[in-house]
C-alpha cells in the first residue's frame, strides 16, 4: 500500500483538497467543529432565539432571524480572533502612530502564555500516544509537579541562576513520580493505565487540597486554600520585561526545547524507534527482542515528568501561586492536551501548532464572555467537537465526500480492558 | 512466558491465572491493615473508653412500633476484635492462597476497618462532639451515593458485555443531570424528570455507538472527549439558560416514598422501604439486567459479542446491532442515574457530578463486569464517598483529604490484579470490523 503510494507521481497542490491527507482531514475537522460551535451559539442565545421567535409576524422576519444569527455567531469568532491573535484595528493604529504596542501585541502573548504549558504537556501525552499508551493522568501529573515546583521555588531559597533549575527540577521529578505509578503498575501487573491514571488523578486532587491547606505550603497567615508564593529568583521572567504588560515569559525556551527533545527522541534515537515499533505493533516489538515493560515505564516516566514540568512552568509563568483548584476541572492542561495531541496527529511539530491553536479558542474564548456575554465554555466545546471528528476521520471524509475509497482499517490509540 | 512454546504463540489465547506473588501481596496487605487497626485503634486507646452505636434514624423513632437499644461497646477490645479478625483473615488468604473469594474477602477487611475508624472516631471519652455512631442513617446517607454508583456500573455493564467502553458514563451524567432538574423546573414531575433524562442519557449513547460501532473509532478516546464536551456544555448552557431564566432550575427534591408497615422494620426498613422512587426503580434495574445479561437469549447473544464478535457474527448474530442497543440503552440508564442525582441535589450546577461516573466505572471493573458485584462494589465505594464527606463531623484526626482518596486507592489496588483476577469481555473496547 505504501509502495503504491510512493511511486504515484506528486500531485497538484489544490487536488490535495479532495484527497484524504491528514491535514486536510483536520483543517475540515476544525470547521466542523466551528460549525458546532455557530449551531449552539443560534440555539442558546436568547438575543437569536427572540428574533427567531418572530418567525412569522412580519415578511422581513426570517431574513431578519438569519441576519441576527449570523451577527451573533460573527461577533462571537469575531472577537475570539481579535481576543487571541491581533485586533486590526489596534495594528493599524500602532503601526501609523507607533504607540499602543503593548495593547496590540497582548492578545497574541496572552495565547502564547497559555500555549507554553500546554506544548509541554501534549508533548507528553503525544509520545506516550505513539506508543500505544493512553495517559489520561496528565492533568494529575501536572497538579503533582505543579505542588513540587511550587514547594521548592518558595521554601527553599538560593540565587536565580540556580533556583529557576532547582523548581523546574523539582517540578518534573512530581511528573516522574507520578507518571511512574501507573507505569510501573502496568509494566507490572498489567493494570490498565486509563484507569490507573483516573483514579490516580482524583488521589492527586486530594493531595494537592491537603498539600495547600499543610502548615508546611499554605500561605502564612491564611486559613484558604492557597500556597505561598514564589520566590522572585524561581520564577520565569516575562520575556519584554515586567514593565511592558506582556505576560508570555521565558518558560517559552523551556517549551522549545522539549518540543527539540521530543523531535530527536522520537525521529532521531533508537529508543524513540522502540516506542514507535511497540506503538504500531507490540507482538513484532516483542519479537524483535524489545523489552516491553520497560519500554512501558519509561514512557510513563517520559510523559509525567513532562506533564510535571508543564505545571510547574504554568506556576512559574503566570500565578507564582497555587491553589486547591489549580488545574481542576475542564481548564485542566492535562485534559486539553489528550485533545492537542490528537490533532496534531502525535507529531511534536502537530503538537505545538495545534496547542496555539486551542491556546487561541482558550484565551480568545475570555475575550468573547467579556464581549459578548457567550461563556468561555463554548471553546472548550468547539475543542472537544474537533476531535471528535478527528477521530472519526471516515465520518468527515463521508460528509465532505472525499475521494477515496472508504478506510477499511482500524487505527487505535488505546487497548481495551483486556490486553 | 516461562516455556518458549509460549512465546512462540503469543496471539493465542493463553489462559491467565492471578500470580500467587499477587495474592500474597494482598494478603500481606490485609495483614498490615488489620495490625494496623489492632495498633492504632484497639490498644492504642484508653481501656475506659467506649463506643456506643445506634440502629435508629432520629425521625422514625416516634414511628417505629419497636427499635433496637443502643449497644454500647468497650472500645479497646473490640478494636483488638476486629483488627484480630482482619489479620486472621490476611493470614489465611496467605496460608492457602485462595483461587476465589479474594476480592470479597478484601471487600470484607475495608468494611471491618471502616467500622473500626468509626468506634474510634466516637469514642467517649475523646475528642469527638459525638458520641455514637448511627448505623442506619450511615447506610441511608450512604444509599444516596451507592443509589446514583449502581446506576452508572448497570450501565457500564450493559455496553461492556456488549464490547464497548463505556468511559462515557460521567457524561451521561451530566447529561441526564441538567436535562433532568430542567424538566423537573418546568413539569413539577420527576416521572417526566426521568423520561427526559432517559432520552438525553439515550442519546449520548447513541453518539458512542454511533462513532464507535459505525465509524469504528477509538471507544476510550470518544467516551473522554464526550465527558469533556458534555462538562463544558453543561457549563455553558448553564451560564446561557438557568442564569437568566432561574424558574427553569428551581431545585425541588424528589421527597421519599415509604412502603406502608415495611419501613417500621429497624435498620432495614429505612434503608430500603423509605426511599425515593428512584431507589425502588434501581432495585429493579439490577433484577432486570441481571437477569437480561444471564438469563435470556439475547443476554446469551450480548455476551457473545461481547467476547468474540466474528464468532457471534458466524452464528447470525447483528454485532453492530446487539452493540446499538446496548450501548443506548446503557446510556440511558446512566442518564436516568443523572436524574436520580439531580432529585437528592436539586439544583444543578456545573460539576455537580464530580467525577461520580468514574467511579461507576472503577466499581464496575471491582465487580468484574457482572451485576451482582457491581452493586456490592457500589456499597462500599458509596459508604467511603459518604464517609470521607461527612466524617469531619466526628473531629478525627486523619485530615478528609486523605480519606477522599480511599475508593481510588482501592480501585487501583484493584485493577492491579492483586486482589483477584479481573478480566473484561475479551472483545471489550475492540471495534467489530465485518468480515
Amino acid at each position: 500500500m505504501s509502495e503504491q503510494l510512493a511511486t504515484r507521481p506528486p500531485r497538484h497542490f489544490l487536488r490535495r483538497i479532495g484527497s484524504q491527507d491528514p491535514i486536510v482531514v483536520a483543517s475540515l475537522a476544525l470547521l466542523l467543529g466551528f460549525v458546532v460551535g455557530a449551531l449552539i451559539i443560534i440555539t442558546t442565545t436568547p438575543a437569536v432565539l427572540d428574533a427567531w421567535r418572530g418567525l412569522f409576524h412580519s415578511w422581513g422576519a426570517p431574513g431578519h432571524a438569519i441576519k441576527v444569527s449570523f451577527d451573533n455567531v460573527g461577533a462571537a469568532y469575531r472577537t475570539m480572533f481579535t481576543g487571541s491573535i491581533i485586533d486590526p484595528q489596534s495594528f493599524w493604529h500602532s503601526l501609523t502612530t507607533g504607540k499602543g504596542w503593548d495593547t496590540t501585541l497582548t492578545p497574541i502573548s496572552e495565547t502564547l502564555t497559555y500555549a507554553t504549558p500546554l506544548v509541554i504537556v501534549s508533548i507528553g501525552v503525544g509520545i506516550a500516544f505513539q506508543t500505544g499508551i493512553f495517559n489520561i493522568g496528565a492533568n494529575g501529573q501536572a497538579v503533582l509537579g505543579g505542588i513540587m515546583g511550587t514547594a521548592a521555588g518558595s521554601m527553599v531559597h538560593m540565587p536565580t541562576v540556580l533556583h529557576i533549575p532547582f523548581t523546574l527540577a523539582a517540578g518534573l521529578a512530581g511528573g516522574v513520580i507520578s507518571g511512574a505509578v501507573p507505569g510501573v503498575l502496568k509494566a507490572l501487573t498489567g493494570a490498565h493505565e486509563v484507569i490507573v491514571t483516573i483514579m490516580f488523578n482524583y488521589v492527586l486532587y486530594a493531595f494537592l487540597l491537603f498539600a495547600v491547606l499543610s502548615t508546611a505550603l499554605q500561605q502564612p497567615g491564611q486559613q484558604n486554600d492557597i500556597s505561598r508564593t514564589l520566590d522572585p529568583s524561581a520564577q520565569l521572567a516575562p520575556l519584554f520585561g515586567v514593565g511592558s504588560g506582556l505576560r508570555v515569559s521565558y518558560g517559552v525556551f523551556v517549551a522549545i526545547a522539549v518540543v527539540l527533545f521530543a523531535w530527536w527522541l522520537l525521529d532521531r534515537s533508537s529508543l524513540g524507534f522502540e516506542f514507535r515499533v511497540t506503538g504500531a505493533n507490540p507482538q513484532a516489538a516483542r519479537a524483535s527482542g524489545m523489552n516491553a515493560r520497560v519500554i512501558v515505564i519509561v514512557v510513563f516516566l517520559i510523559s509525567g515528568g513532562l506533564a510535571g514540568l508543564a505545571g510547574v512552568v504554568q506556576v512559574a509563568s503566570t500565578t507564582h501561586y497555587i491553589d486547591g483548584e489549580f488545574l481542576i476541572g475542564n481548564a485542566g492542561i492535562g485534559f486539553t492536551a489528550i485533545t492537542v495531541a490528537l490533532l496534531g496527529r502525535n507529531r511534536p511539530m502537530g503538537i505545538v501548532w495545534s496547542s496555539l491553536l486551542f491556546a487561541a479558542l482558550g484565551v480568545g474564548g475570555r475575550a468573547m464572555q467579556a464581549t459578548t456575554g457567550i461563556p468561555l465554555d463554548l471553546a472548550t466545546v468547539i475543542q472537544s467537537a474537533v476531535v471528535l471528528f478527528v477521530a472519526t476521520p471516515v465520518l468527515v471524509k463521508e460528509i465532505f465526500r472525499l475521494r477515496g475509497a472508504p478506510s477499511q482499517t482500524i487505527e487505535l490509540a488505546t487497548k481495551g480492558w483486556s490486553t | 512466558m516461562s516455556a518458549g512454546i509460549t512465546e512462540a504463540r503469543a496471539d493465542a489465547p493463553v489462559v491467565r491465572k492471578v500470580p500467587r506473588g499477587r495474592t500474597r501481596v494482598i494478603g500481606v496487605i490485609m495483614v498490615v491493615i488489620g495490625l494496623f487497626t489492632l495498633v492504632a485503634f484497639g490498644l492504642n486507646t484508653s481501656s475506659k473508653a467506649h463506643s456506643a452505636l445506634t440502629f435508629s434514624p432520629v425521625d422514625i423513632i416516634s414511628n417505629a412500633p419497636w427499635h433496637l437499644g443502643t449497644l454500647t461497646l468497650l472500645t479497646l477490645w473490640t478494636n483488638v476484635v476486629l483488627g484480630l479478625v482482619m489479620t486472621a483473615i490476611g493470614i489465611e488468604v496467605l496460608w492457602r492462597q485462595p483461587r476465589r473469594g479474594v476480592m470479597g474477602r478484601f471487600g470484607l477487611v475495608s468494611v471491618l476497618f471502616l467500622l473500626a475508624l468509626l468506634f474510634w472516631a466516637v469514642r467517649t471519652p475523646g475528642p469527638s462532639q459525638v458520641s455514637f455512631i448511627d448505623l442506619t442513617s450511615i447506610l441511608v446517607g450512604s444509599s444516596e451515593v451507592t443509589m446514583v454508583l449502581i446506576f452508572g456500573s448497570l450501565s457500564g455493564v450493559m455496553c461492556e458485555r456488549a464490547g464497548v467502553v463505556n468511559i462515557a458514563i460521567e457524561g451521561q451524567f451530566i447529561a441526564g443531570a441538567f436535562v433532568g432538574a430542567m424538566v423537573a423546573s418546568t413539569t413539577n414531575n420527576y416521572f417526566y424528570a426521568a423520561i427526559g433524562g432517559l432520552v438525553a442519557g439515550g442519546i449520548i449513547g447513541w453518539i458512542l455507538a454511533f462513532l464507535a460501532v459505525r465509524y469504528l473509532s477509538d471507544q476510550i478516546i470518544v467516551g473522554v472527549v464526550l465527558v469533556t464536551m458534555l462538562s463544558s456544555l453543561s457549563s455553558y448552557l448553564n451560564l446561557q439558560i438557568f442564569t437568566p431564566y432561574p424558574n427553569l432550575n428551581t431545585g425541588n427534591v424528589l421527597g421519599n416514598f415509604a412502603i406502608p408497615l415495611l419501613d417500621k422494620i429497624p435498620i432495614i426498613g429505612p434503608v430500603f422501604f423509605n426511599q425515593s422512587a428512584f431507589f425502588y426503580l434501581m432495585l429493579l434495574l439490577i433484577g432486570a439486567v441481571s437477569f437480561a445479561l444471564f438469563k435470556t437469549r439475547y443476554g446469551l447473544h450480548v455476551r457473545a459479542v461481547g467476547e468474540h464478535p466474528h464468532a457471534a457474527a458466524t452464528v447470525g448474530i447483528n454485532v453492530a446491532r446487539v452493540r446499538y442497543i446496548n450501548v443506548v440503552l446503557g446510556g440511558a440508564i446512566a442518564g436516568v442515574g443523572g436524574v436520580a442525582f439531580i432529585s437528592q441535589q436539586g439544583q444543578f450546577q456545573p460539576g455537580i457530578t464530580s467525577g461520580l461516573g468514574y467511579i461507576a466505572l472503577a466499581a464496575m471493573i471491582f465487580g468484574r463486569w457482572r451485576p451482582s458485584g457491581a452493586v456490592v462494589a457500589c456499597v462500599l465505594f458509596g459508604m467511603s464517598v459518604y464517609l470521607a464527606d461527612n466524617l469531619q463531623t466526628y473531629n478525627i484526626p486523619i485530615s478528609t483529604e486523605i480519606l477522599t482518596m480511599f475508593p481510588y486507592i482501592i480501585t487501583i489496588f484493584v485493577v492491579s490484579g492483586l486482589v483477584g483476577r479481573v478480566r473484561a469481555p475479551a472483545a471489550d473496547g475492540q471495534p467489530y470490523l465485518a468480515g
